[in-house]
């Protein structure tokens, strides 16, 4: 077996554990965050403040009602779990598009077939990725924004790297050229690839409601970097046990191409 | 592995001094679609002849497309028609928005969608006559520097496309806002300038990813799905600018400056990559 293969079989391996780990923190270890307030009886507040050993606090003065009948609880951010997720998907995402871009540069300098090979299977990781941000990023943005999808300055830029994964799959297809199709391929994805950093930096230029990650708490700080490696280890693993089933292929093709030939 | 080892070889420096017969008639004339024997078959004496200046290569390229358009007048006539027709659908779908309707207050998204749509057949039709007539490989053939090529193809386009642009923003004002409420709108140089930056960028890159598109299966629905994610950005910011003029707000001006520096930032690097990735997808 090939060293680089070994390689990616542990990093997946590790991958899944530590995201595995990550997942179970998410909901054991990291202290429950809370969004706004609910206003119930005063017994009844008692009861679930005293049942709920892991959040739902009593609101700070300033937020009581008047009434002397209702006592205002936090009310728990169930969604607020996806950020888990949804966060390192998205780097993962932006890691494997850079590996795609990475390798474009290096097949338009060097010409050689399995670096064009590497950016097409890094860009096939992007796309599953992206779905899998868009999926969670939706969910969580119904969850707390009410809306399925909002045109702020994040979403956009990142809607826009979607369609720039897919129409790099269409430019694919469409050419049938091998060269050819792996030089527009490349020429592409270094110009669709401007726009990862641009997605990820819009947040801190552009006034956004996307969230930033500022001021964490170290609860919920471990299981989100526990998270994020894991992700990544995935994201890359992924692209490298992909891209050695289909170098493999490629190599078979070729052999058999050379015996009939 | 034979195909591990895979190396394409492409552009050869020799290329580059072959001589300066590309500057008269050869290329010119290329109306009657043929491209003449003796810029297929180098002189060989005619390597020592000095490198032609860029800009007289720019120069020569300009000449060819100004000259084909003028004897064949199509990119105009294809591309003014297909504004004026967009401008008609405009009307049918605006047709029943009642009087009330403040058209102003979206004129700058329909004037910016038309343009869109019409640079998209006009940079198809560009590079589509480039690769009928054979016409990019007797470019490549010729000494002309890969840069030069593009800056004197997207120069071209951007050329096109203003002359188009011009027509139809006066006609889109009379048939749609000729009594919208415009007496707020900002000075007529903003709206030009809002414009000179969205057709420098569409123009820039669109000659790079229509260069790609000919050579592919689904031509002008490929363009489509590159060409509209990419300008995204600069379509976005041109937009703004453009309405904060038309609409005439307190904050007009600042809005306009900021998103009219998006839109040059935007173009300045876009069409930075395009140049230097120019020269790569040519000749494949």
């Amino acid at each position: 077996m090939k060293t680089s293969l070994k390689w990616a079989v542990v990093l997946a391996a590790l991958g899944g554990i530590l995201t595995t780990l990550a997942f179970v923190g998410a909901f054991t270890y990291a202290r429950m965050q809370t969004n706004g307030t609910v206003n119930l009886p005063p017994a009844v507040a008692r009861q679930v403040i005293a049942d709920s050993k892991n959040g739902f606090p009593l609101a700070p003065p300033a937020q009581q009602p008047s009434s002397p009948n209702l006592l205002a609880v936090q009310k728990p951010w169930f969604s607020q779990k996806i950020f888990f997720f949804h966060v390192p998907l998205a780097v993962a995402s932006l890691l494997v598009f850079t590996i795609a871009a990475i390798f474009s540069v290096l097949f338009l300098v060097k010409r050689k077939k399995s670096y064009d090979t590497r950016s097409r299977i890094a860009m096939e990781a992007t796309l599953v990725f992206i779905i899998g941000t868009m999926i969670s990023g939706d969910l969580w943005t119904r969850a707390s924004w009410g809306v399925w999808w909002e045109w702020e300055p994040r979403l956009t830029t990142y809607a826009i790297m979607t369609l720039l994964v897919i129409a790099y799959f269409v430019l694919r297809n469409s050419v049938e050229d091998e060269e050819r199709r792996a030089v527009y391929a490349a020429v592409f994805s270094i110009f669709a690839w401007v726009d990862a950093p641009v997605t990820f930096l819009i947040t801190r230029i552009l006034p956004s409601t996307h969230p930033t990650l500022t001021g964490l708490e170290t609860s919920n700080l471990i299981p989100f970097m526990v998270g994020m490696a894991g992700m990544c280890m995935l994201g890359f693993a992924i692209y490298e046990l992909r891209f050695n089933e289909v170098h493999l292929h490629e190599r078979l093709d070729a052999l058999k191409d050379d015996l009939e030939g | 592995m034979p195909y591990e080892d895979k190396v394409l070889t492409r552009k050869s420096k020799a290329d580059k001094g072959s001589g300066d017969r590309m500057g008269s008639g050869t290329v010119l004339s290329s109306g009657d679609k043929t491209v003449p024997d003796p810029i297929l078959s180098p002189d060989p004496l005619s390597t020592q002849r000095p490198k032609i200046s860029s800009w007289r290569q720019f120069k020569a390229i300009l000449r060819k497309d100004i000259v084909m358009e003028l004897r064949t007048k199509e990119m105009i006539t294809s591309m003014g028609l297909y504004a004026l027709l967009v401008l008609i659908i405009y009307y049918v779908a605006l047709s029943q928005a009642g009087t009330n309707f403040d058209v102003s207050r979206i004129s700058a998204g329909l004037l910016l969608l038309a343009i869109v749509f019409t640079s998209m057949l006009g940079l198809n039709r560009s590079l589509v006559h480039e690769q009928d007539q054979g016409q990019l490989d007797a470019l490549l053939l010729s000494p002309i520097d890969r840069p030069i090529l593009f800056l004197g193809k997207a120069v071209t386009n951007f050329i096109f496309l203003a002359i188009v642009e011009v027509i139809i923003t006066p006609l889109f004002y009379f048939i749609f806002m000729g009594n919208a409420h415009t007496s707020q709108m900002g000075p007529l140089w903003m709206v030009a300038l809002a414009l000179l930056l969205g057709s420098i960028g569409i123009a820039g890159v669109g000659t790079l990813l229509a260069t790609m598109s000919v050579n592919t299966k689904g031509k002008d629905f490929v363009l489509a799905v590159i060409f509209i994610p990419l300008m995204f950005p600069l379509l976005l910011a041109v937009v703004t600018a453009l309405n904060a003029v038309i609409l005439g707000n307190p904050d007009a001006t600042t809005v306009f400056w900021r998103f009219a520096g998006i839109a040059f930032g935007y173009d300045v690097i876009t069409i930075a990559i395009a140049w230097a990735l120019y020269e790569f997808i040519l000749g494949v």
